[in-house]
């Protein structure tokens, strides 16, 4: 998916400051928010201070400062123009450059329960100076990428982030993530393996789990896994079956239904349960799968300003990560929800909330529930339906002509409305007239076939001579047509042949007396070229006509 | 949307061989008969073209089908093929079971209606303008329903749909019909 890219993109250009950090890490969605960017962006954050400290965290192992250190200078190459979001921000800016760090990180998984403890002690100390340090040179946020594989999610390490700035000392929470590392440790199976990885996680996590918090956490795992995943666009290698269909959904199809946004995902909870951030991803994902098939799912999905709960058929790991602990956060996530509404090519963007950052530009189109509107399925469901009426519109303004300036609903309707009544009016006009014209109600075909074919009006007086069975009586010529029916003969022959034959078989059980017409049908010949000669006004054959479709019936009578 | 010209050929086709049914059945036609006969043939040779997939179609043949007289004729028209048509139509619940839902929409429009007109002067003009195109639109809708065939029964959105092949269907019909009289 682009939307990594995208997101990252838009981070970068972003400047916040820590207040709205939160914002911006919504709209990374799948973005590489690894564990191991949280963890160890803290840590290098840290690092150069603790390296001027003393190197609190390299003292658990060696090998942590040669992977600070082997992460510092990759990360500062790398660090172009990412924002300095906090040390919780994810720039996920390469996703490659976390599979270079891949490698590097499986190794010092343990290393990093090592930090952990290590960053609880220097965590308020360096809080502070991290933050001003963060804004500055964006170093720290660098390290991030090159922290591939740990699943940890943008939102979760938002909400790391959250926590460290707004909280303090709230680490219990902070440390639950980093925890993580050991089961990735687990999981990881090589270099590159972010994808088996995901994997793995997608098939034991993409389950609905209970609350569990360490289920959560391998959900998390998972999840984040899946957000790497994304942004690396290996939706395809997803494991989960679910996963890939909830991609083709959201690749395919549901432009229809505005997922709520990964923002949304992002803004869950800020349960210090990063599980809940990976968490919002699948939900998000499957969101996406469950929008297909009902779009009634989708006011569950919505998000308010106050953080409604995702729809249950998400599974409980989206409950879990739902629960808004924090008032902070819950004000957060709702202003990353009305901000991250996600975008919709209705255009409905615009109507919707406060907007501090921009929508995350993601592949699906997500209905929102604009800020201060209904929730309820009734309203989303209008929504849709709203938004099929507006396509058929358009396609409306293909067949009525003179629509091209027209917008609106009502305008547009007004102009349909007139466009069928003329039509109908002409037909019956038409109608009329072909029964005066017409009064053996006897068409020429091979006359209509020809205007089809050749551009010239080939009428068809030579078709009697063509196909004496058929009782195609009287052409009614234009005299200017007939010297044309010689030239014309060859042309047409074909396909009125075609279609006289069709006729035919069609014609030959009721026929009958068809015969009978031919012979008279020369009489009526002449008196009506003459009557078409006369005037090719619509008013006046008819009521010249009328007289002389009064007659044949007579002669005929006589005849007969 | 469709290929016109393929579509014409298939109108054209059906509307002769209707017309040729119609004409054999009564040689001696006035011109009002007649009148009657060459639109009867004509939407019947259209709506058979549709093979009773949309709407329309389905209620061109249910109205034409209705009445008795025209019924003997409408089904010479149609040929063999009407009795499964026909039966198609007729299997179409649609009517009676949405005539109630028209008939209570009704009374809470009329409800809603008269609660709109006192709040009308304490509302700001933004949402007096968004009630009065609400309004428009309504009316519209409405009309729209009336001139499309068996349109009053849909909601918006088949409305819409049905709109466009109807559209479609007449706009064929009258090339038809005016190559047909000027040959």
């Amino acid at each position: 998916m682009d939307m990594g890219g995208k997101d990252k993109f838009e981070l970068e250009n972003r400047n916040e400051d820590p207040m709205n950090y939160a914002p911006r890490a919504s709209d990374f969605g799948f973005g590489v928010a690894n564990l191991a960017n949280t963890s160890i962006g803290m840590m290098p954050t840290e690092n150069p201070m603790a390296v001027s400290k003393g190197d609190l965290i390299g003292s658990s192992s060696c090998s942590s400062t040669s992977l600070v250190q082997s992460f510092g200078p990759t990360l500062w190459e790398h660090r172009t123009n990412s924002e300095n979001l906090g040390f919780g921000e994810v720039s996920v800016q390469k996703i490659q450059s976390t599979s270079d760090a891949f490698g590097i990180r499986k190794g010092d998984s343990v290393s990093f329960r090592t930090f952990d403890k290590t960053f609880d002690m220097s965590w308020n100390p360096t809080s502070s100076t991290l933050k001003g340090d963060i804004f500055s040179p964006n170093a720290p946020v660098m390290l991030h990428q090159r922290l591939p594989p740990f699943p940890a999610d943008s939102a979760f390490i938002e909400r790391a982030a959250r926590f460290s700035c707004f909280n303090g000392g709230n680490f219990n929470d902070m440390v639950n993530p980093f925890t993580i590392p050991e089961s990735m440790s687990l999981y990881s199976g090589g270099g590159g393996m972010i994808q088996g990885t995901q994997e793995a996680f997608a098939g034991n996590s993409l389950k609905p789990v209970s609350g569990a918090h360490s289920q959560e956490n391998e959900l998390g795992v998972g999840e984040a896994s899946k957000d790497v995943s994304l942004p690396v666009e290996h939706g395809a290698t997803e494991g989960s079956p679910l996963k890939n269909e909830r991609n083709s959904h959201s690749l395919m199809g549901s432009r229809d239904e505005a997922k709520q946004g990964i923002g949304g995902s992002g803004n869950d909870s800020d349960e210090a349960e990063f599980s809940g951030a990976g968490d919002q991803d699948e939900p998000s994902l499957l969101e996406d799968a469950s929008w297909e098939p009902c779009g009634l799912d989708s006011k569950k999905r919505k998000r308010n300003g106050q953080g409604t709960k995702i729809d249950i058929a998400k599974g409980a790991p989206q409950k879990s990560g739902e629960s808004a602990k924090d008032n902070t956060e819950i004000q957060q996530k709702g202003n990353r929800n009305q901000a991250s509404t996600t975008n919709r090519n209705s255009g409905k963007q615009g109507k919707q909330g406060s907007q501090t950052s921009d929508p995350p530009k993601e592949e699906y189109i997500h209905v929102r529930a604009r800020r201060g509107q209904a929730t309820n399925s009734h309203s989303l469901a209008e929504r849709v339906r709203r938004e099929k009426i507006s396509e058929r519109m358009k396609f409306l303004h293909d067949l009525v002509p003179g629509c091209s300036k027209v917008t609106g609903k009502a305008v547009m309707l007004d102009e349909i409305i007139n466009y069928v009544q003329s039509l109908q009016r002409q037909v019956e006009f038409l109608s009329m007239k072909l029964a005066t014209v017409n009064p053996r109600l006897d068409l020429n075909v091979e006359g209509l076939l020809a205007k089809d074919t050749l551009p010239s009006r080939v009428a068809t007086s030579s078709t009697m001579g063509f196909s004496p069975n058929i009782p195609m009586v009287y052409p009614l010529l234009r005299p200017s047509q007939r010297g044309l029916n010689q030239a014309g003969l060859p042309g047409m022959g074909s396909s009125s042949d075609l279609l006289q034959r069709t006729i035919n078989s069609h014609l030959t059980t009721v026929i009958g007396g068809f015969k009978d017409p031919t012979q008279l049908s020369n009489v009526w010949d002449d008196e009506l070229h003459n009557v078409i000669q006369m005037s090719y006004g619509i008013c006046a054959p008819p009521n010249s006509q009328e007289a002389d479709g009064s007659l044949p019936p007579g002669k005929m009578k006589v005849e007969l | 949307m469709r290929n016109p010209s393929l579509i014409k050929e298939e109108f054209l086709k059906r509307w002769i061989i209707a017309l040729r049914r119609c004409t054999s059945l009564k040689k001696n036609m006035n011109i009002l008969e007649r009148n009657k006969v060459v639109k009867l043939s004509a939407d019947l040779a259209m709506a058979s073209a549709r093979n009773g997939t949309t709407s329309w179609s389905r209620a061109l043949i249910a109205n034409a089908t209705r009445d008795n007289d025209n019924r003997i004729l409408a089904e010479q028209i149609l040929g063999p093929e009407s009795e499964i048509l026909v039966k198609r139509v007729s299997t179409m619940p649609f009517k009676t079971c949405n005539r109630r839902k028209i008939r209570s929409k009704r009374i809470l429009k009329r409800s809603c209606s008269s609660a709109i007109r006192r709040v009308r002067k304490t509302v700001p003009r933004k949402v007096l303008a968004n009630c009065i195109a609400k309004r428009l639109i309504q009316k519209r809708t409405h009309i729209l329903k009336s001139l499309v065939p068996g349109g009053e029964f849909m909601d918006e959105t088949t409305l819409m749909e049905e709109t466009l092949d109807y559209i479609a269907y007449l706009r064929v019909q009258v090339d038809v019909m005016r190559s047909c009289t000027y040959c």
